[in-house]
């Protein structure tokens, strides 16, 4: 083995432990909102005498001992303060983690495997807020996201209007000139195909943007690079090889934040969900309210819903404080089935 | 020069290469910057000092066919994205060298326009290479070379489909030491005679001199050339590389100023006419 290679190893596993670190904080942080004062000292002591046993292994027990007292120091610390946690769907330095530092970035962001898991943990109290994208404006719908959306009994506290940027990143040290695959989420790998079939590179699709960085960061693959967001080549320490690589310059994802309870904001904006009565004219009659009170829409979506009807998404400009407002919406619910004020909020823009 | 299918003048209107806003080919044309990208706040600084005096593109090396392999080789693609930096904050288009058949794509991703330098003039793969892409090419004369053997590199180029192709006389190998190469300004309307496309002249390495390029300068405004690319630093001695012919910002400054005139004295018929009507001092 090379002085080189058996250095960067080295380094792997630094950055390795390094990163088990954060997950360990991040889930202590989350062991908090469920477990409230009890801190989990009873297990950690009995994991300290645990090791002072151990007869393996070549650091000391006492060295272990020292290395986990600080570890559980330092989780105790963070929990001590009243960190509020916004889940996301993906690995670290998914593009709904950029979004969720551009709406609030005091936020700890925390990261899950699907949308799913970010609105039951929202629901479950475990996060303060959840952040999903719901829609790109290359892309479409993000039907799964706005499938939840029906479903739930959580309200919109706010949004974010993104304009996503893609980076080339690779392994430090990697020669550009010898890259083959890139690897990537396939919208991503889409939205950039003109520049790998300029630099004749063969696009490899992987279940994340920020997944394909940090495999990357842990495999190593030969002759490999990755499309993602630059907050993920931060994380992943990984080199930007081109930034903005995206073939359209304009390319927005708009995101939502939930939250369990209705939030106290002063909003510019409201989200309403309903379903209408499978007659002529039913939907017609809602807009017609809405143009009557002179509120202007942002959006209307129809999204198929489980029992073969649709349900209608629908933005606009205006604040459910104001009497306007409460009256045009006290009108549409007469107008339409299920009807549900999401929230109203203000939405952030980075563009 | 008779396979010269697509470089031929023979009834082509002049060609004009654009970059940006800039037209090669179209009025005299200024590319000025360091010989080397030697880092963000070096190329930015002498960026802003040649785009202040009047420069139309901006030149800098980030990959350096050196002649020896101890010496410095240019920062590679860390260069490229200064130089694309140095272009967002001047606004100035940006030239550099491609010396290897797999940067081409890379290079340009990050410039507007590549340059083959004199000692890769008959590198055919990367001929082909840059005949492929989408991008003005600036093709140095090498420094052994016939015009005929030029342009047959040139006509590689257009016959790979690039048609965007800008001869550039750069000096070559005579008996005399004095001078680094001998510039060769008699090749500017000799290819004008022979070629529709627009040439430019490269006088710092074509005297290798600080002290001659001025003269040199304008000795190529009145050959009949398109325009010039001058090696500028803001500070010569410390240079990476060709420290010998660098310009001052200051030089640079009093050298566009003279160019420019002499190129508008040229170019104004009514002032060679003699019709100048000159405003009579009372």
């Amino acid at each position: 083995m090379k002085k080189k290679e058996l250095g960067l190893q080295l380094d792997k596993i630094d950055y390795q432990i390094l990163k088990l670190l954060d997950e360990r904080m991040e889930l202590a942080l989350k062991w908090k909102k469920l477990n409230g004062d009890n801190n989990g000292e009873n297990e950690q002591t009995k994991f300290l005498d645990q090791i002072s046993n151990r007869n393996y292994g070549l650091a000391s027990p006492q060295v272990c001992t020292q290395v986990f007292r600080s570890v559980f120091a330092e989780s105790h610390r963070l929990q001590s303060k009243d960190f509020k946690l916004i889940g996301f769907q993906g690995a670290h330095g998914a593009y709904s983690e950029v979004a969720s530092k551009v709406w609030n970035s005091g936020l700890i962001p925390i990261p899950n495997k699907d949308f799913t898991e970010v609105f039951e943990n929202v629901a479950a109290g475990i996060y303060d807020y959840g952040i999903v994208p719901v829609e790109n404006s290359l892309g479409g719908v993000i039907s799964q996201v706005n499938q939840l959306i029906i479903g739930t009994e959580l309200y919109v506290a706010g949004a974010v209007e993104l304009n996503v940027h893609h980076c080339l990143m690779a392994l430090p040290g990697t020669d550009h000139r010898e890259l083959r695959t890139v690897y990537s989420h396939t919208q991503a790998l889409e939205q950039c195909h003109h520049f790998l079939v300029r630099n004749k590179l063969e696009p490899l699709p992987f279940y994340d943007t920020a997944g394909s960085a940090k495999m990357l960061s842990e495999q190593a693959p030969k002759a490999s690079a990755a499309i993602a967001s630059h907050l993920a080549a931060d994380i992943y320490h990984l080199d930007i090889i081109k930034e903005n690589i995206e073939d359209f310059e304009h390319n927005i994802t708009r995101f939502l934040i939930f939250s369990k309870e209705k939030p106290e904001v002063d909003g510019n904006k409201c989200s309403i969900i309903f379903s209408t009565a499978h007659k002529a004219g039913t939907l017609f009659k809602v807009l017609e309210v809405f143009a009557r009170s002179k509120l202007n829409l942002t959006r209307i979506e129809s999204i198929p819903n489980q029992q073969g009807s649709f349900a209608f998404f629908l933005d606009f400009m205006g604040s459910d404080k104001d009497e306007k407002v409460r009256q045009t919406l006290d009108e549409v619910r007469a107008h339409t089935r299920g009807f549900r004020l999401l929230g109203c909020y203000e939405e952030k823009k980075q563009l | 020069m008779k396979n010269l299918k697509l470089a031929a003048l023979k009834g082509h209107k002049r060609s004009v290469v654009r970059v940006g806003d800039v037209e090669i080919g179209n009025g005299f044309t200024m590319i000025a910057g360091p010989c080397s990208v030697e880092s963000e706040e070096q190329t930015i600084m002498i960026a802003e000092q040649v785009k202040a005096a009047g420069a139309d593109i901006l030149r800098g090396g980030a990959f350096k066919p050196r002649t020896s392999p101890y010496s410095f080789q240019g920062l590679g693609l860390e260069g490229l994205k200064i130089l694309e930096k140095a272009s967002l904050a001047t606004g100035l288009p940006v030239i550099t060298e491609v010396i290897d058949p797999r940067d081409v794509s890379w290079v340009c991703e990050y410039a507007d326009i590549l340059q083959i330098g004199a000692r890769n003039m008959q590198n055919f793969s990367l001929l082909k290479e840059v005949g492929r892409v989408n991008k003005p090419v600036m093709l140095k004369r090498g420094m052994y070379s016939t015009l005929a053997e030029w342009l047959n590199c040139v006509e590689y180029i257009l016959h790979e489909g690039n048609m965007q192709v800008i001869p550039c006389e750069r000096g070559i190998r005579t008996f005399e030491t004095y001078t680094r190469n001998t510039l060769d300004l008699s090749a500017v309307p000799a290819l004008k005679e022979l070629t529709h496309l627009p040439v430019m002249v490269d006088p710092s390495h074509g005297t290798g001199k600080a002290s001659l390029i001025e003269a040199m300068s304008l000795a190529a405004v009145a050959s009949g050339a398109d325009g010039l690319m001058v090696e500028v630093h803001h500070n010569p001695a410390e240079a990476l590389s060709d420290k010998e012919q660098a310009l001052t910002p200051q030089e640079f400054n009093s050298l566009i100023t003279k160019v420019r005139h002499l190129y508008d004295y040229i170019h104004n018929d009514s002032i060679l006419a003699g019709k100048n009507e000159v405003p009579e001092e009372k």
